[in-house]
């Protein structure tokens, strides 16, 4: 029997069309795609960590080390799940589970080539930080939940940086998004055809991967988590595949935030000689490498630097930028 | 006038910071393209220089093939920790006094070198070891003179 022939089938099909199909296969490309790209990702981070160090990282594991990651996976599977005693069992049970949520939503409206997106959308650009916020909502149940001052400490570390780094990253996207007129991914990115944003749009640029860096919880910014003042944060109760879930959360926001750095400014899938996908993967790893090489290049801020930087320097630059991009599409 | 001023220092400010953050980037580019300098240690061993200070051991000379100590005591006088413990013996009357045990306790130890320094014989030296891990903090006593005959 052929399941096509099924009414309520046929209804679904009807009401999403070719939609549903893009969905499914988009999510389970997604599921593989995600937990292999932070594996990747990690081992990255660490080599580049000890060659900047002057040291070669993972060299057991297989040659070089490749598989060091897949078995820090698998002994993090084997671990127990700790619950601390006197935390609030229900939201520390569901904080790791809701952090990855916009792990993988986040992946929805990217356009990786012109046939590449799941769904294209009005408000792709929103929906991405829209579902960015609800990480951080996660993170303080996470911090709330465990019962523990330096958890707590990092969450509320990581909601006042969070909040105080989404308004340069939001004025530094509007500058963008005033000079092409929408918030869908492809137009951006045709738009780009020609000239890439980041030569019209330098500060927005730099501040846009400044604050994401920030967003992302990542090195200098990284006080959410910073190990030698608050154990490892928000995370210090979580043990097994509860923490690593949240680290996987963590890469694969990175991702997401260099994908959209490349839609944005970097021009998307266009360069010369190869397929377009080829290029988006090329800029999405270099800008990641790139997060990388700042990490172990900066020392820590302390939290008073943090909110000055933000508050004195990203927010004011950003809204100059963007006056001054208002003023010379008004003026053209 | 003043307003403007700060406004000069909140630039000059952010330039100077931006070109001193490129500078450390720029400064770890080329650490992480420059070669490593660290050994895989179980696998490959580093030689020490001959500088090296490990705990002293003596020299076996080529004339006698063994140590040429005396048994005369002055590395144990001098030592200011009091680690070294010197006993010989005369084969016959009239020889040579021979050193035949010469224990040291070189967790004790802490590489002055006056031992080296005084010996009239001039037969003690720092070795190159350096990796010392034990289970006991009796097997850092060790027989000089048994551990010159065990490694030729």
């Amino acid at each position: 029997m052929n399941i096509t022939q099924l009414p309520y089938i046929k209804d679904i099909f009807a009401f999403m069309g070719s939609d549903l199909m893009a969905a499914v296969i988009g999510l389970l490309i997604i599921a593989v795609f995600v937990p292999l790209n932070v594996a990747f990702l990690v081992l990255v981070e660490r080599k580049v960590a000890g060659h900047i160090q002057l040291r070669p990282g993972p060299m057991e594991v297989g040659p070089h080390g490749i598989l060091q990651t897949l078995i820090d996976a698998v002994k993090l599977l084997g671990k127990e799940m700790v619950t601390p005693g006197m935390t609030d069992k229900v939201l520390f049970f569901l904080a790791p589970i809701l952090v990855v949520v916009p792990a993988f939503v986040g992946w929805v409206p990217i356009s990786f080539s012109p046939i590449m997106q799941i769904r294209e959308m009005n408000v792709g650009v929103l929906l991405i930080f829209s579902f960015s916020s609800i990480s951080i909502l996660s993170i303080l149940m996470a911090g709330w939940s465990s019962n523990n001052k330096y958890s707590l400490i990092g969450a509320v570390r990581a909601v006042a940086q969070n909040v105080a780094y989404e308004i340069p990253l939001l004025l530094s996207t509007m500058s963008v998004i005033i000079m092409t007129n929408t918030f869908r991914m492809s137009e951006i990115v045709n738009a780009q055809s020609s000239v890439w944003h980041i030569l019209y749009q330098p500060v927005a640029a730099i501040i846009f991967i400044i604050a994401t860096t920030a967003e992302c919880n990542r090195a200098p910014f990284d006080l959410v988590e910073a190990e030698s003042e608050l154990v490892s944060g928000f995370h210090t109760e979580y043990t097994g595949m509860r923490f690593s879930l949240f680290f996987l959360a963590e890469y694969t926001n990175m991702v997401i935030a260099a994908s959209m750095a490349t839609v944005l400014f970097l021009g998307g899938w266009f360069g010369p000689f190869f397929p377009g996908l080829i290029w988006f993967v090329i800029k999405v790893y270099f800008l990641i490498f790139v997060v990388m090489w700042v990490r172990w290049t900066y020392p820590r801020l302390r939290f008073d630097q943090l909110m000055n930087f933000a508050w004195k320097v990203l927010i004011p630059i950003a809204l100059v930028n963007l006056l001054i991009t208002a003023i010379v599409l008004k003026v053209i | 006038m003043k307003t403007s001023n700060g406004f000069i220092l909140y630039i000059q400010e952010i330039l100077t910071g931006a070109k001193s953050l490129a500078v450390g980037l720029w400064i770890t580019l080329k650490r992480l393209f420059s070669p490593i300098v660290t050994v895989q240690y179980p696998r490959k061993k580093l030689t020490m220089t001959p500088n090296f200070r490990g705990h002293i051991e003596a020299i076996r000379f080529d004339d006698t093939k063994t140590h040429h100590c005396v048994a005369c005591g002055l590395c144990a006088r001098i030592c200011p920790s009091h680690v070294i413990k010197v006993q010989g013996e005369k084969t016959k009357a009239g020889d040579k006094k021979i050193g035949r045990h010469y224990v040291i306790d070189f967790s004790k130890c802490s590489h002055c070198g006056l031992c080296v320094d005084v010996c009239p014989e001039q037969t003690l030296k720092f070795s190159r070891e350096y990796e010392l891990v034990y289970y006991s903090r009796w097997d850092t006593v060790i027989d000089l003179m048994q551990r010159l005959e065990e490694r030729p």
